[in-house]
């Protein structure tokens, strides 16, 4: 049954959500994209609210997209990079966090490399949480953008076959994917170097190959991650030519999807190695369109959990 | 708790446990100036009469790993609160590691800490020193001094040597000293990082994971080098279940080497990390199930020989940190006892406890074993088999609370541990007869 209103006020993971809450939160983004496409108008509802984005690991475009979205609900909006911050004089996440509370925070959004650390925060401070990435645990914001471009191109993503390609060990992107896309009830495929893809995922309900002919055949949809630990090339795969030569996503391998299935990609995109460039700017790929419903997403996040943290309190 | 006085008391109507003796009876039992006689030695009243029918009675127990913090951290633990929470746990003896801050690289240190213990502590401390300076596997340690100094055996717990031919430089100079070489079996290479055990737990929780094989692979290079080099190696905490059957084997073809398991290993699994607890992460990594089962059975059938707490504190604000980065350890000694006994299952587990807790532990180090031979110091445990308690990590012994256990219900009690003639502790309980 679907829901009829927001129940979280904190975002830590598409883990903890129930399929009926992805779509409330996909729902409520489509008809915030709906309104600014209508006639730009946008409810302030966050008017008054401070947001913190305390980042401690680097990023642009969740850190932008988050402080765009914030704005545009009418929030005042304080960001705050990790090597700016007293973490860097030796104070602890929780006392940081304590002193932003303190200060007056209406919800905190946090990156952070220690999977877990949101859940960490809810339990220490009385403010809602947004997870912008937690290490290798969660991204949960990305997935819904994902899974909500998905659906806007592919339609009810149910029995649809997504692929998601690349550095899947490292990646909390794929994580949050592969719990939204299940939840969805979409066939997920976990593919890339052994090294970088366990089986193990199969136990959490994907399903694992290391051919990515076999992994692309008849996929709706194809994700790919950027190898992201630059440092573990060595030890996880010879090269990055290697990488592109066996598992970048060129026209051969692309043509075995089907006809109508799109590329995403969460960003940054190397170029010439997870993907041809040709292929990057092809019209199937909806790269610069997760980029854009990222903002509708994320105001959703914000607007759903700010409001409902504020009736609680 | 009683004060530091050698003990005049009767103890009546308990069941002596000591399969090393072969004794399994209720018998009173008499100890006059510390001192145990088998009936009442005459001319010399007791100060106290303890009632304990239907109460055990052990040989003193042994930890074979306990992890000081003196000197270094005195926040997360004293050798006054270490040693109270092992006697509180029914521990008269412990091994403490030598991470201490500096390392127990060195004779000086030594003293310092025998300094302490001599001031503060009402139960035996023994001591290791490390294998390699600073415990970072690089330079042997002066092993030979050491010696001298004290200590009963050598390590680099936690940590383990990773060059080859260091350890097995380590394991020949050691053998010359007669020293006991302790190893704790993990590949750092494949190790180091690991924030969990490897497993599909591990990969949903985004953690980098400690895999069975980093430790597979350090038991099996300790047998390797003992049967090569014979020398005995004691393998600590081994936690997978590839492990059980390694050592199984080597022992089957006769390697002279022995080996324990952490008390909450045979009764928790990984899954008490989950929601990040820091508390639950312990070195070794908590596995899984198949594990926990393959350790209970190696304990019972004599392929694992003793079992320790790996007390390892860290005070609160260490472990109220981020998951990764949260120091690895769980503290242990006023829960290990209960634990084990928990984890057997066994209608009557104390004749098992007995040999893996005081004998094994005892003869692994080569002290003589305690036991109630008249005339010998008395040096027991007396355990209420029956009573229920919870454990609270705030009003435990230790000054830390980094335990995984925090609010389980236990059955049985140690209630008064006696250590080299002394009362080290003392329930309330009992006194109340």
């Amino acid at each position: 049954m679907a829901i009829k209103e927001w129940s979280k006020n904190s975002l830590l993971g598409i883990e903890d959500l129930s399929s009926d809450e992805i779509l409330f939160l996909l729902d409520e983004a489509q008809s915030i994209k709906a309104q600014k496409t209508i006639d730009g108008s946008i409810t302030e509802s966050l008017r008054g609210k401070r947001i913190i984005n305390l980042f401690m690991e680097p990023s642009t475009r969740t850190r932008v997209a988050f402080e765009i979205a914030a704005k545009s609900l009418g929030a005042d909006v304080i960001s705050i990079a990790g090597e700016a911050s007293s973490l860097t004089k030796g104070e602890t996440l929780k006392d940081t966090a304590m002193n932003v509370q303190a200060l007056g925070a209406d919800a905190i959004v946090l990156r952070h490399s220690s999977p877990g650390s949101p859940l960490f925060l809810s339990k220490i401070v009385n403010v809602p949480i947004i997870n912008a990435g937690d290490g290798a645990h969660e991204h949960p914001s990305q997935a819904l953008l994902d899974i909500y471009t998905m659906r806007e191109k592919l339609g009810n993503l149910n029995g649809k076959k997504i692929t998601i390609l690349g550095d899947i060990l490292f990646s909390r992107v794929a994580r949050s994917n592969l719990w939204g896309l299940l939840k969805l009830g979409a066939e997920v495929t976990l593919a890339g170097p052994s090294t970088l893809v366990p089986k193990e995922f199969e136990k959490l309900g994907a399903r694992v190959t290391h051919d990515p002919n076999e992994a692309l055949q008849g996929a709706d949809a194809v994700m790919l991650l950027r190898i992201q630990h630059e440092r573990q090339q060595a030890s996880h795969f010879p090269s990055l030519s290697e990488y592109a030569n066996v598992f970048g996503l060129g026209r051969s391998t692309f043509n075995q999807m089907k006809n109508n299935a799109i590329i995403l990609h969460p960003g940054p995109l190397n170029r010439g190695v997870e993907i041809e460039s040709e292929l990057a700017d092809s019209n199937r790929a909806v790269i610069l369109e997760q980029v854009s419903n990222g903002i509708a997403v994320r105001m959703a996040i914000l607007q759903l959990c700010i409001n409902c943290g504020e009736i609680r309190r | 708790m009683k004060g530091k006085a050698l003990c005049n008391f009767d103890l009546i109507g308990g069941r002596l446990v000591d399969p090393c003796s072969g004794i399994d009876r209720v018998k009173d039992l008499f100890v006059r100036e510390g001192i145990i006689y088998s009936s009442i030695p005459a001319g010399k009243p007791a100060e106290q009469t303890f009632n304990i029918k239907e109460h055990i009675i052990l040989p003193g127990l042994l930890d074979l790993r306990v992890h000081n913090r003196v000197p270094g951290d005195t926040q997360s633990e004293t050798v006054q609160s270490l040693t109270q929470a092992a006697a509180k746990g029914g521990f008269s003896s412990i091994l403490a590691m030598p991470n201490t801050t500096p390392h127990s690289d060195n004779p000086g240190t030594i003293r310092y800490i025998q300094d302490r213990i001599k001031q503060a502590s009402k139960i035996k401390v023994h001591l290791t020193g490390c294998l390699t300076i600073g415990s970072n596997g690089k330079a042997l340690a002066p092993l030979g001094s050491l010696k001298e100094a004290g200590v009963v055996a050598v390590t680099d717990c936690p940590h383990s040597v990773r060059d080859n031919q260091i350890f097995t430089n380590a394991l020949k100079y050691a053998k010359m000293f007669g020293l006991k070489i302790i190893e704790y079996p993990q590949d750092p290479s494949l190790s180091e990082d690991g924030q969990a055990h490897e497993s599909s737990l591990s990969l949903k929780m985004g953690l980098t994971g400690n895999p069975r094989m980093a430790e597979e692979l350090a038991v099996q290079r300790a047998i390797t080098l003992s049967r090569h080099l014979k020398v005995p190696i004691h393998i600590s905490s081994i936690s997978s279940f590839g492990s059980v059957n390694l050592v199984k084997e080597a022992k089957r073809l006769g390697v002279k080497i022995s080996t324990d398991v952490s008390a909450h290993h045979l009764l928790l699994t990984e899954e008490a990390i989950s929601e990040y607890k820091t508390q639950a992460k312990t070195t070794p990594p908590l596995r899984e199930e198949i594990d926990r089962l393959a350790l209970i059975g190696g304990l019972k059938d004599g392929t694992i020989d003793s079992c320790n707490s790996s007390h390892e504190p860290y005070a609160e604000h260490l472990k109220q940190v981020e998951f990764d980065l949260a120091p690895s350890g769980a503290i242990g000694l006023e829960t290990a006892l209960m634990t084990v006994v928990e984890a057997l299952g066994e209608n009557d587990p104390f004749p098992k406890i007995a040999e893996k807790m005081s004998t094994n532990p005892h003869q692994i180090l080569g002290l003589p074993p305690p036991s109630f031979k008249e005339g010998n110091i008395a040096d027991f445990v007396v355990i209420n088999p029956e009573k229920k308690w919870t454990y609270n990590t705030d009003t435990g012994m230790s000054l830390s609370s980094n335990s995984p256990l925090g609010g389980h219900k236990f059955i049985g009690k140690a209630i008064l541990t006696v250590s080299s003639g002394k009362i080290a502790w003392c329930e309330d309980s009992i006194l109340i007869d």
